[in-house]
């Protein structure tokens, strides 16, 4: 083989692997927006280092999630809303978008409160933040080239290793936190309706219903097909490992500082930031707040606008921002009003900004099994999926993950949860 | 003629003449399309036997439910629906093409016709239902009462694609040639369009379309294409599909879907074209993408230098290159040395014994094959060119650069 020839196959394989980077690594980091920062905080501020347990099995039960999801993507050429309608039908795809759209308001709203609240800590009333950041980001995602703002957004998600450097500065007891990190509490702690609830929380922010449904479209719309699908593998599961690893610190850095000075309940993110900052220095509470707002605004420009694509799909809706408006009615519609009335919500007075990004988070975790049997029934079939079909561990691990979850949430609601 | 959609007849209750109570119901509705492509063949009964098929010529009427004429005892057992589209299966929530609209749809519901044959019921597929009456139907039905349902469907506006211009997407291959698949109203549409619709379709479905379609279609086709789904479809094909597609394809987009190809996969290709097309589009391939060489087309109209206008028609005729090389006639003498250029205009306006020499214009802009892409579109706006002749340092003709390539290019960069 010629030397070109050989430098040829090199700069094409980089080239396959930077075009397939991307969806894994972006949608674990909008995982990590202003809900998952509010639980993740109040878990540590609650419950100090008696809810890091989770996070290595959550860990897995995400990995398994997001790979099925991409490998349906990759083998199908098809969106998990464009498969729900396929073989299940009108009316189930129908309520199916129905929970998706009820369950991202509440992201949505999550969202809203991170730009409020880490803009205020800047004495940014929430009145001029909220509906610039909203007008901003309608503009952004409907006339701009959002391609190009994606980019500076992924490089703004470096922004999360400041919640690292927050947690190792906060000083935590290290020994505790690892302890913590492999053993699980003892048997009463699942009679505490406020833990479960957290615990739901923790879950439904990290493995959210909404970010199976992108990850399978963005892979479809990256063109990965079953062959490529192995370098996706690696951006997904590095992903998984990256959002995981910054939520562990953020719980940590928590626990640290306001549980153990006995501040149980955050209120805003400035309780969150305030105990780090005397115990640190100014610099971690800036980037705290930096991050937080980076977090939220990337996920409100990619939640909304998913989430008119999935429906728009699966029922036949045109979509699509190079549509004209009158050509799209349903899209736009549906997009505006979930950008603007999320944003709405946030500007009620006297709004317990923390607690209702919380419960939206309790909300992706009740949702999450539904999602999580359609797509276990999708993957298993043959049909679809060929040779791709689910291996007996992921099969394992997917179902105990949607049984589990399902048991929590009826565990909660006997517990006399439901406030 | 009373219509009836199928969300209704699917799960209706099947009456046969031993009594007033159903004997099943209904799971599927066939037709079998090498038969009659437009009218049921059959519906699919699920009784307490098993599943039975019921043939139309025993189906009396539909009020109420399906009411047969033969006992359920004497229908034939199904076995499995070979050869055989099953409307809710193959066509509720799937996606087909619509021809007329010239894009792919998903099918909500599906309107059919009743009719009064001679002594059985005619039901025809009049039209696929893409719209909210067809949605409302679908989500309502068991649990709104029917006259309801009716009254409100009158008050949605109905988006309906007639049967005849409904192009199926199948998969399988074996399936395709039973059901006697062949996507001809999409083949009738331009190439851009056709490449419009296929971009909007998984990849398992684009193949099935590019597999199906006449092979001088699906090049136009491909040339339409992104250029990374280009990619994807040629290696998806089998080599000798993929090389009988890229012969028909303009040897200049040929060259670049080639090169944008892993080597392994580009030399499959080649080594099944034929040995013109090959040696054509290998040239063409060892040129940079991105000079004036890299974007000219080495299929042109060339005459010798006595050649007449009556030459020129004659060449015309035989021309197998597209339509934007045709715009500018070259004269070449020794070595394909480039004397003169003829527009077309001038050529039909000629009488036909008209040398051609004579109908030359005087001023010909040329550009050099290893110039960058600035100076092609330079000179194409300078001079409002509608072809430039790329000829080498002794004044060859070496290929041509059209119009349509400088506007690819231009729109890359907007």
């Amino acid at each position: 083989m010629s030397q070109s020839r050989r430098l040829k196959i090199w700069r094409m394989r980089l080239w396959v692997f930077l075009a397939v980077v991307g969806p894994g690594f972006i949608t674990a980091n909008v995982d990590n927006d202003a809900g998952g920062i509010y639980t993740y905080s109040a878990a540590g501020a609650q419950f100090g280092y008696r809810l890091l347990w989770v996070m290595i099995p959550m860990t897995v039960a995400l990995v398994v999630v997001q790979e099925m999801s991409a490998r349906m993507g990759a083998v199908t050429g098809k969106g998990l809303s464009d498969l729900i309608r396929e073989e299940y039908g009108f009316r189930i795809t129908f309520f199916m978008m129905l929970g998706l759209v009820v369950t991202n308001f509440g992201n949505v709203v999550a969202e809203f409160a991170g730009i409020a609240s880490s803009l205020e800590l800047f004495h940014v009333s929430r009145y001029i933040s909220v509906p610039a950041a909203g007008i901003l980001v309608w503009f952004v995602v409907v006339k701009g080239s959002y391609k190009s703002v994606e980019k500076v957004f992924l490089a703004a998600s470096f922004f999360y290793f400041a919640y690292i450097i927050a947690g190792v500065l906060a000083g935590p007891s290290w020994k505790e936190a690892f302890v913590a990190t492999f053993r699980p509490p003892n048997r009463a702690a699942f009679h505490d309706s406020a833990y479960l609830y957290m615990i739901i929380a923790v879950v439904g922010t990290t493995i959210a219903p909404w970010m199976q449904f992108y990850l399978q479209s963005s892979i479809v719309e990256k063109g990965i097909t079953a062959r490529d699908y192995r370098a996706s593998r690696w951006d997904v599961i590095l992903g998984c490992l990256f959002t995981d690893i910054v939520a562990w610190f953020i719980v940590v850095a928590c626990a640290a500082t306001l549980y153990v000075h006995g501040v149980r309940q955050i209120r805003d993110a400035a309780d969150a930031a305030q105990a780090l900052r005397p115990l640190s220095n100014e610099f971690a509470y800036i980037l705290f707040a930096a991050g937080l707002f980076n977090a939220s605004l990337f996920a409100a420009s990619i939640l909304p606008i998913s989430t008119a694509y999935t429906v728009c799909e699966g029922l036949g809706f045109e979509s699509g921002v190079d549509q004209k408006f009158g050509e799209a009615k349903v899209f736009y519609w549906l997009y505006t009003l979930l950008l603007f009335a999320g944003g709405a919500v946030i500007l009620v007075p006297n709004i317990p900004l923390v607690k209702i990004s919380i419960l939206s988070q309790v909300i992706n975790g009740i949702v999450l099994p539904f999602v999580l049997i359609f797509m276990l029934l999708l993957v298993n079939k043959s049909e679809l999926m060929g040779r791709y079909v689910n291996g007996t561990w992921f099969n394992v691990i997917a179902w105990a993950t949607t049984i589990i979850m399902i048991g929590l949430t009826i565990a909660w609601f006997a517990s006399g949860g439901g406030s | 003629m009373p219509s009836l959609a199928l969300s209704q007849l699917i799960g209706a209750p099947v009456y046969d003449p031993s009594g007033t109570s159903p004997v099943g119901k209904v799971r599927e509705v066939a037709l079998v399309p090498q038969e009659d492509p437009h009218r049921v063949a059959a519906f699919v009964v699920k009784t307490r036997q098993g599943e039975r098929l019921l043939g139309i010529k025993s189906v009396n009427a539909i009020n109420g439910g399906v009411r047969a004429d033969s006992l359920a005892g004497e229908w034939t057992a199904y076995a499995g629906g070979e050869g055989m589209l099953l409307l809710e299966r193959d066509l509720l929530d799937q996606q087909i093409i619509d021809v007329h609209g010239r894009k792919v749809v998903r099918v909500n519901d599906i309107d059919i016709h009743e009719e009064l044959g001679h002594d059985h019921l005619i039901l025809k597929l009049s039209a696929v239902d893409v719209g909210a009456r067809g949605a409302m139907r679908r989500l309502l039905k068991g649990v709104v009462p029917a006259a309801a349902l009716r009254s409100m469907m009158e008050k949605l506006p109905p988006k309906l694609i007639p049967w005849e211009f409904v192009d199926l997407i199948e998969t399988d291959p074996a399936r395709r040639v039973k059901l006697k698949i062949s996507l001809d109203r999409l083949s009738r549409l331009h190439p851009a369009d056709i490449a419009d619709i296929v971009e909007e379709l998984a990849p398992a479905e684009r193949e099935a379309v590019f597999q199906t379609l006449d092979e001088e279609v699906a090049a136009q086709t491909l040339e339409e294409l992104d250029p990374k789904l280009q990619v994807s479809v040629l290696s998806s094909l089998d080599s000798d599909r993929a090389a009988d597609i890229v012969e028909e394809m303009d040897p200049d987009a040929a060259a670049d879907v080639l090169g944008d190809m892993p080597p392994e996969t580009t030399d499959e290709i080649l080594t099944e074209m034929e040995p013109e097309e090959r040696a054509e589009v290998a040239e063409l391939m060892t040129f940079e993408e991105d000079t004036a060489a890299g974007r000219m087309t080495t299929q042109y109209m060339a005459l010798k230098a006595g050649a007449k206008v009556s030459d020129a028609v004659e060449m015309l005729r035989n021309f197998e290159g597209g339509l934007e090389s045709v715009s500018t006639i070259y004269i070449t003498g020794d070595h394909d040395k480039l004397l003169g250029q003829v527009p077309l205009a001038k050529v039909v306006l000629a009488t036909p014994e008209t040398p051609l020499m004579l109908l030359s214009t005087r001023h010909m802009p040329t550009i050099h094959p290893g110039a960058d892409e600035k100076e092609v579109a330079e000179l194409f706006d300078k001079y409002n060119l509608l072809t430039l002749p790329v000829i080498d340092d002794e004044g060859i003709l070496t290929g041509v650069i059209t119009a349509d390539d400088v506007i690819n290019m231009l729109r890359a960069r907007l």
